[in-house]
């Protein structure tokens, strides 16, 4: 599944200022991101919360993985404060 | 047709500079990822703990500071 794919950069760019490419580029990259992402965390709270997968979602698997995600969300702003702040 | 916006010299560098910005996202998503891996080993809870917090940021830093000592001892093989 390509996530960069799409029928109007090519087709249409004969008519598309500089501006308008880079803006439909910068939107199919945050998308891009965003699906990487989601795929990421589905991994992680997977691992972490669903240890022994039984005929349905558990209560306290539900609130795990809604903590998961909040983690790891936090957990990547974490990471990049510590990336760019710190005086090296 | 007309390419020219494509072609164009600003084109390549805002193409350059959405590279950039590409490289340090998928930076940061790999850190992260590694990152978690090796600081939060039970079932995350309402909020991170002291030393997983700290683990984490611990973690981004001593990696950059691997890479540096990865990047001078390659440096010096030649």
């Amino acid at each position: 599944m390509d996530s960069f794919s799409s029928p109007s950069i090519g087709s249409g760019s004969s008519n598309m200022s500089t501006s308008d490419l880079m803006d439909q580029l910068k939107t199919q990259l945050a998308q891009a991101y965003a699906q990487e992402f989601l795929e990421t965390v589905r991994g992680k709270c997977f691992d972490k919360c669903i240890t022994k997968p039984s005929s349905s979602l558990s209560g306290s698997e539900s609130s795990c993985i809604s903590r998961c995600v909040d983690r790891y969300i936090e957990a990547t702003g974490i990471v990049s404060r510590a990336l760019f702040n710190a005086p090296h | 047709m007309d390419p020219s916006a494509l072609n164009s010299a600003e084109m390549q560098r805002l193409l350059n500079q959405e590279k950039e910005k590409a490289m340090v996202n998928e930076m940061l998503a790999k850190l992260t990822s590694e990152c978690w891996d090796k600081c939060i080993s039970s079932a995350p809870g309402s909020k991170f703990s002291s030393s997983e917090s700290a683990c984490l940021s611990n973690c981004a830093q001593r990696y950059m500071d691997m890479s540096l000592i990865i990047m001078k001892r390659f440096q010096s093989m030649h």
